[in-house]
């Protein structure tokens, strides 16, 4: 993990983003979960797009944040999870944010089993893809036109403002998201109404093969706030303590009745589009330059430097992850397909 | 970090220019729409015949509306009528900034603009009659018409918005060939929160197009209030918010509107991209001629019926010595005989044949008969 770039160890005080309120400060144990949490995901994505997709294992396509984890996993820690319906946070996720469904509690089998068209899987087979949701997990199903999430997400928040609760949406999304017009729309709503919800865009660099900066003209999505006058700032993306803290300092906002905010966090897509596009129009040096600032690695130095985690740790850990993916393909193998005689069922409310 | 600075394209110098209003609170939720303060304005250079066009633009636009009005009320009118009473700056005062050339897109409140680019007063009462020599020969009974061969004019888009995206195509095509052309279209305050006027914009900024954006933010979308329509002091905010340049005037001060059009045109022009231009005013209608807007406080009309864009401009013209109290009335009075005369003209013009009425509705090679000029 030598010539990673370190991470701060302090939160850092965010001048871009006042009266946020009190943010929370990571415990060891909390830093640790963050990295059990990104190196499952990077295990389940790795697995699925690199060997189940190549083998013709995936009905669908598969669309993986590899590189982007941080932004998944030090947001979705803020998300409260209690159990009780007018106390849990609701999570509206991108297609790039698998930590998001894990750390909801959806189980990673039948997620697999979701990839594979099963009948165990979160859609009963009808689809082998991300468009996938559980509310009893509190997660919001992905829409696949991109944007429509975000007027989703304030309605969640909208409700939560109705019933006078606490509660928050998250809304998660990319830069080529954020040109659609359903997003203006739902990030004006929320700003006029003064909703609680956190817009975390994850701007990877490339909205398939367009780059961000023929994607807009402002240096960074943060910039459209003023805009709408809410709260908004830009952040190192493959820096988790800094997602962290950006998006707890937000949550804290929400909480307590500021309104929304619009966070921008700057990453890069460390793949194709999907897992059937080589991203050849993406130049190489790219890859290079930000694979040295892997969220992971990052995250492990800290981890070492702390003396919380060494190389043994860290090898045992990724041993056990394999072991538990492998367990969960084979059981979503053993799965069956939909019977075809219900295929209609439960395509509307039923 | 270096890499996203050079990813990502530099940040643009461009401010916004910005007038300061009342900000709305919850005590007070109309302190937001209440006028800004009162500046005089000021000539940027117009000659006096220049500044007489104006003002007899200006009183058109009104008489014509007044006109329109009064046909209304007799069940003459066969579509619905909104009138620009209290915005006529705006359309007329940026319209007298384009070349004959410019691409211009009006919308519902913009006769001023149509006059301008010499639209006859006896065609707007053809069209909104219905009669079969209107622009669209009875087709449809509000302003949705335009020529863009003749008159570089661009029919509205009854679905707010919706014209924003139009005009990008229209910048860019006229850019693609080589031309000098901008592109000049209007947006209430209602339409700045439909997704086309992002989708429209954001390319715009994207591709440093010569669009501008006349906002009109008028204090009510139907019966919306702006409070309730967004959360910034301005829509001006917008402009940097694109990337793009943004101003705010007021828009009862027709050479302020003029101006600001102008340098929003000529950055157009010298290829530094779109410009969005705020101008407020305030609607001393309803919605339309069916709305009589019980929504609207009275106190909010009050406070701008001292800023009746006409009454300004004749007072400047009168302290600055370009006419006289006398003059003004006079225009005003042989003016109105003109109108009634289209008016009758327009009235006594046939309806549409029935049989015609599927022709046309698609372009059809040798349906469409030349409109323009009719008179």
């Amino acid at each position: 993990m030598k010539g990673a770039p370190k991470l701060r160890t302090a939160p850092r005080a965010l001048a871009a983003v006042p009266d946020a309120g009190p943010r929370p400060t990571p415990s060891d144990a909390d830093l640790l979960r963050m990295f059990h949490e990104m190196k499952l995901t990077r295990a389940l994505e790795d697995r699925i797009e690199r060997k189940l997709y190549r083998q013709g294992k995936i009905t669908g396509g598969v669309y993986v944040g590899r590189g982007q984890e941080a932004i998944s996993v030090g947001a979705a820690m803020h998300i409260r999870r209690t159990g009780e319906e007018d106390r849990d946070d609701i999570v509206s996720p991108s297609h790039r944010d698998m930590a998001v469904f894990l750390m909801q509690g959806i189980p990673m089998e039948r997620i697999l089993a979701q990839y594979m068209g099963r009948r165990t899987g979160l859609t009963r087979g009808r689809d082998g893809n991300m468009h996938m949701g559980d509310m009893r997990h509190r997660v919001v199903a992905f829409i696949s036109h991109l944007g429509d999430s975000i007027p989703v997400a304030a309605g969640c928040a909208l409700t939560f403002k109705m019933r006078g609760t606490d509660q928050v949406s998250f809304c998660f999304f990319g830069e080529g998201a954020a040109s659609r017009g359903d997003w203006h729309e739902g990030v004006n709503f929320a700003a006029v109404q003064k909703l609680p919800v956190i817009f975390i865009c994850n701007n990877n660099g490339y909205a398939y093969s367009t780059p961000a900066a023929q994607q807009m003209a402002v240096a960074h999505l943060s910039d459209r706030a003023r805009g709408y006058g809410i709260a908004g700032s830009s952040h190192d993306g493959n820096d988790i303590l800094e997602v962290y803290d950006a998006v707890g300092g937000a949550v804290a906002r929400a909480r307590a009745g500021g309104g929304p905010t619009l966070l921008e966090f700057v990453t890069f897509r460390m793949t194709g589009h999907s897992a059937h596009d080589d991203a050849g129009y993406v130049p190489k040096r790219l890859f290079e330059e930000w694979a040295r600032k892997d969220p992971i690695l990052r995250l492990g130095a800290l981890l070492e430097e702390r003396g919380l985690v060494d190389a043994a740790a860290v090898r045992e850990l990724d041993e056990r992850l394999e072991s538990e993916v492998s367990q969960a393909v084979a059981w979503a193998e053993r799965q069956p397909y939909p019977d075809p005689a219900e295929c209609l069922e439960g395509v509307t409310k039923e | 970090m270096a890499t996203e600075a050079s990813r990502l394209r530099e940040r643009p110098q461009l401010r916004g220019r910005k007038t300061r209003h009342g900000a709305a609170s919850a005590a007070d939720p109309i302190a937001g729409m209440m006028p800004g303060p009162l500046r005089p304005p000021v000539n940027p250079g117009l000659k006096r015949a220049e500044l007489l066009a104006m003002h007899r633009h200006l009183l058109l636009n009104r008489l014509v509306e007044e006109k329109l009005s009064a046909l209304y009320r007799q069940g003459q009118i066969v579509g619905g009528l909104y009138s620009s009473l209290g915005q006529e700056a705006i359309s007329v005062g940026s319209a007298f900034a384009l070349r004959p050339d410019d691409l211009l897109a009006p919308m519902i409140r913009n006769i001023g603009s149509l006059l301008v680019r010499g639209v006859s007063p006896r065609d707007l009462f053809l069209q909104f009659l219905a009669r079969y020599d209107a622009p669209t020969h009875g087709k449809d009974g509000t302003l949705h018409f335009g020529n863009v061969e003749k008159k570089s004019l661009i029919g509205p888009i009854s679905h707010l918005g919706t014209l924003i995206p139009v005009m990008t195509g229209a910048a860019m095509a006229a850019r693609m060939r080589g031309e000098d052309r901008v592109a000049l279209t209007y947006i209430g305050d209602g339409g700045t929160s439909t997704g086309y006027f992002h989708e429209g914009l954001n390319q715009a900024a994207v591709l440093k197009l010569p669009l501008i954006l006349i906002v009109e933010n008028n204090g009510y979308a139907y019966s919306t209030p702006t409070a309730r329509q967004f959360a910034v002091e301005s829509l001006a905010e917008r402009g940097p918010a694109y990337g793009c340049a943004g101003e705010s005037v007021d828009g009862t001060d027709i050479l302020a509107v003029y101006a600001a059009t102008l340098r929003a045109v000529e950055r157009g022009r010298r290829g530094e991209g779109p410009t969005v231009l705020e101008c407020r005013a305030m609607r001393m209608r309803g919605h339309a001629e069916h709305d009589d807007m019980r929504y609207v406080p009275k106190r909010l009309l009050e406070a701008w019926r001292g800023r009746d864009p006409i009454g300004r401009f004749e007072a400047f013209l009168i302290e600055e010595g370009h006419a006289v109290r006398a003059e003004l009335r006079s225009a005003a009075a042989a003016l109105a005989p003109e109108l009634e005369r289209a008016a009758a003209e327009a009235l006594a013009s046939p309806l549409p044949p029935p049989e015609e009425a599927l022709k046309g509705v698609y372009w059809e090679p040798g349906y469409e008969r030349p409109w323009w000029p009719s008179a």
